[in-house]
């Protein structure tokens, strides 16, 4: 949440803005876009939240967002809590403050899937409500190896860590299994540190501050000398992030023996863990806010070594560092090597870190065509998935400004409730005509992509899955003061497989899973998550667009021990289960 | 600035407010009088101890960067070494160290130093405020400028990718643009 450097920085970044029209141009008269026989994009995409019963209120603070934690919001998660075979919903909620005091506790939300694709509020007989606490995010694995889902909630305050007991009722074991870590909790991913088979669990943190700050905070800092609007990042002090390693169950902080201790205090908000390098040992990218970002790469029994800056990872490609939000994570490029796809504050790009392998990354931004397309929207929760199935992924994006206050001045850079953004990838059209130029691999479809993306509210979570099994990924986002949206997609999409892992008698997501499908010759590969875009958690089963092919040559899932499972000449159009060890 | 020096002058300026205060008549009708010369003198003290404590931190970052090249340089010597006797891994050890160093005087130090810069943000200090508000400097910068920080980081990342592969004529070829980028930015003198 960057302000307050000034005009200074504004002016800067307008002479980039220069700098990257020029580059896009350049760039449009040389790079030329890959093109199959797959048909065009047809986005649909229809807001089903109230249709089918989702209707919990995202709490948020004061009207006026006196202070950032007005305005942080908070995320969701897709999970099957109950496994079967139906994805549920779990939100998470912040307080309503009235002017000095508590006005209201807001409680998070577990939404059971019935089976005609409707919801059921079981919150109450789940018992996850979220124990008073102020909410941030909500990161799904099973951290107890039982083969139930778990929830970590995190919080301004003290974690929840909901224990699945495996007939519809949770418990908080935070306390008792050593998480709770008070503080303003943000972002979070469970991961495999040390390759022991028991989920290590790293958790970033915002800003240095107590309630009574929260409740007494005036709106002091002058934007663009217009307003007076809720005061920092900038001039507050950050919270340290934390890394607990799982010992059968049971968390032990362990951030400064495992080489991740938060020297720079970053103003952290969103974590994901990925194999970068691809030697098998998942890497961990934090995004902070107006601080350089890290990659902590894996070397080798649970220690990590901070290589953000080598990696030209930490950085936009100016060597400067962003007020990053969320992340995504996808090979946006189709050259087999991951990308990374970082949110930022409004009047500053959206990063695509293309993955040069080796967990290297250059900023390809302008030349992709995602910087000029994200400029002036906020963003937040994002995701890099294939809507279309065509098979490449594009880009949504969740939007909205942290200052209701700029309403008052809509010229200057728009207003506090925003649409989402949805990129079309454009590497695998074919609607090109010949002779015509070279276009930029994305583009802005969200004025095409149905009713869903006109939705006007100051969004912030997101998370993407196939909630009615129908193999067209659906979006669940959440707003400030406002129910959740869950756009249903309805477009014309190609063919699809979308990848089940399962562990029989052991855990209920293999995190760190990564599964690669490959179809005439190409390879897409996804992996599996908990924590991810901002402070959200995606369906965990991966889904693959196949364009026109009826069937994949060749499925491998590559477990977290390293093992892997082949399946050969896959019909598309199903749910293909994959046993470990089969 | 040391605490003491600044809790000496403070008590000088509070003790001549005080006094100041004292001899006011409540309706003075005559122009306010003139600044105690203890006061002043105090001033002058705090003053020096301020623009002091500038030159000290010009120094100090130089010295953190000069402790840093030459970390690199005996990171380099050691993976010209490591490539002659053929020790691949300790010559991309040493040449991922390289890169690192040359990273670090980039960002004007590493996560550790970047914390406390932040704090001295946090408290309104800018050692170049000028030079931030020209785009020269990146905020809180003391001795690197943009320019310098993006020709290092350059070379930072040259120097990483090189480490999966270290050549000794490209090691060498890198490393003569990190040394024209200190001779040009950084060494002594600059």
């Amino acid at each position: 949440m960057e302000e307050g450097r000034g005009r200074l920085g504004q002016a800067h970044r307008a002479r980039e803005v220069v700098a990257a029209a020029a580059v896009l141009a350049l760039a449009l008269a040389v790079a030329p876009v890959a093109k199959t026989a797959v048909p065009a994009a047809h986005f649909q995409f229809v807001d089903v939240a109230a249709r089918v019963g989702l209707t919990r209120v995202l709490e948020a603070g004061r009207p006026g967002k006196d202070h950032l934690l007005d305005s942080a919001g908070a995320g969701a998660a897709f999970l099957d809590f109950d496994k079967d075979g139906r994805l549920d919903l779990y939100l998470v909620n912040g307080w309503r403050l009235e002017a000095d005091r508590v006005g209201e506790r807001g409680r998070n939300a577990l939404y059971h899937q019935r089976a005609d694709g409707t919801f059921e509020d079981v919150t109450d007989r789940a018992g996850v409500a979220g124990e008073g606490e102020w909410g941030s995010g909500a990161f799904v694995a099973d951290y107890d190896n039982d083969g139930w889902p778990d929830i970590l909630v995190t919080t301004f305050g003290r974690n929840v860590l909901y224990r699945n007991r495996g007939d519809g009722r949770f418990e908080n074991t935070a306390a008792r299994v050593g998480v709770e870590a008070p503080g303003w909790n943000t972002g979070a991913a469970f991961f495999d540190a040390d390759g022991d088979g028991w989920l290590d669990l790293y958790v970033a943190q915002y800003v240095d501050c107590t309630l009574e700050d929260v409740l007494k905070a005036k709106r002091t800092l002058w934007w663009k000398g217009l307003e007076q609007v809720a005061y920092g990042p900038f001039g507050l002090k950050g919270a340290p992030d934390h890394f607990f390693r799982n010992e059968k169950g049971r968390f032990v902080e362990a951030t400064e023996a495992a080489g991740l201790k938060d020297l720079a205090l970053g103003f952290g908000f969103a974590v994901r863990a990925a194999d970068f390098d691809d030697d098998g040992r998942p890497d961990l990218y934090v995004a902070n806010d107006s601080d350089p970002n890290y990659l902590y790469r894996n070397e080798g029994s649970g220690r990590f070594k901070e290589i953000g800056v080598t990696s030209f990872s930490a950085f936009d490609g100016n060597g400067m560092a962003q007020a990053s939000m969320g992340i995504a994570l996808g090979d946006a490029d189709g050259d087999g090597i991951p990308d990374l796809f970082v949110t930022n504050f409004s009047e500053d790009f959206a990063t695509l870190y293309k993955g040069l392998g080796h967990a290297f990354f250059e900023d390809a931004s302008k030349t992709t065509g995602v910087g000029p397309l994200t400029f002036r929207p906020l963003k937040w929760g994002t995701a890099l998935a294939d809507f279309d199935n065509d098979g490449d992924l594009d880009i949504v994006v969740a939007n909205g400004h942290i200052y209701p206050q700029i309403d008052g001045h809509p010229e200057a850079i728009g207003t506090y409730r925003q649409k989402n953004l949805l990129l079309e990838n454009r590497l695998r059209r074919d609607d090109v005509p010949a002779g015509a130029p070279p276009e930029t691999l994305f583009r802005d479809a969200s004025a095409e992509a149905g009713p869903g993306f006109a939705l006007v509210r100051s969004h912030r979570g997101l998370a993407v899955g196939d909630f009615d099994n129908d193999g067209r990924l659906d979006i669940l986002i959440t707003a400030l003061d406002s129910p959740p949206e869950l756009l249903h997609n309805e477009g014309a999409a190609g063919s699809w497989l979308t990848v089940v892992c399962e562990v029989p008698g052991g855990t209920a997501i293999p995190i760190g899973t990564r599964v690669t499908v490959t179809v005439g010759g190409r390879a897409m590969t996804q992996d599996i998550a908990a924590g991810d875009s901002y402070l959200s958690t995606h369906d965990p089963r991966p889904h693959f667009g196949l364009g026109g092919a009826e069937t994949a040559d060749e499925v491998v899932v590559r477990w977290p021990d390293g093992t892997r499972s082949v399946r050969k000449n896959v019909r598309a159009r199903q749910f293909l289960v994959v046993k470990k060890g089969s | 600035m040391k605490r003491s020096a600044i809790r000496w002058t403070a008590t000088v300026a509070g003790a001549g407010l005080a006094a100041a205060l004292a001899i006011t008549p409540a309706h003075a009708q005559t122009p306010p009088p003139a600044t105690p010369r203890e006061m002043v003198a105090a001033y002058e003290a705090l003053a020096d101890t301020i623009l002091g404590a500038n030159k000290a931190e010009v120094k100090l970052v130089h010295a953190i960067l000069a402790a840093t090249y030459g970390h690199a340089q005996g990171e380099l010597a050691r993976a010209r070494q490591a490539l002659k006797a053929s020790d691949a891994a300790a010559a991309r050890s040493a040449v991922e160290n390289v890169a690192a160093a040359v990273a670090q005087i980039g960002t004007e130090g590493d996560n550790a130093v970047a914390g406390v810069r932040k704090r001295l943000l946090q408290g309104g200090h800018h050692a170049n405020a000028e030079g931030e508000r020209q785009g020269i400097y990146d905020d809180g910068y003391v001795v690197v400028t943009k320019a310098a920080k993006q020709a290092f980081l350059d070379s930072s990342k040259a120097l990483a990718m090189l480490a999966r592969e270290p050549k000794a004529e490209a090691l060498d070829a890198e490393w003569k643009k990190v040394e024209a980028a200190w001779a040009k930015h950084i060494a002594p003198g600059k």
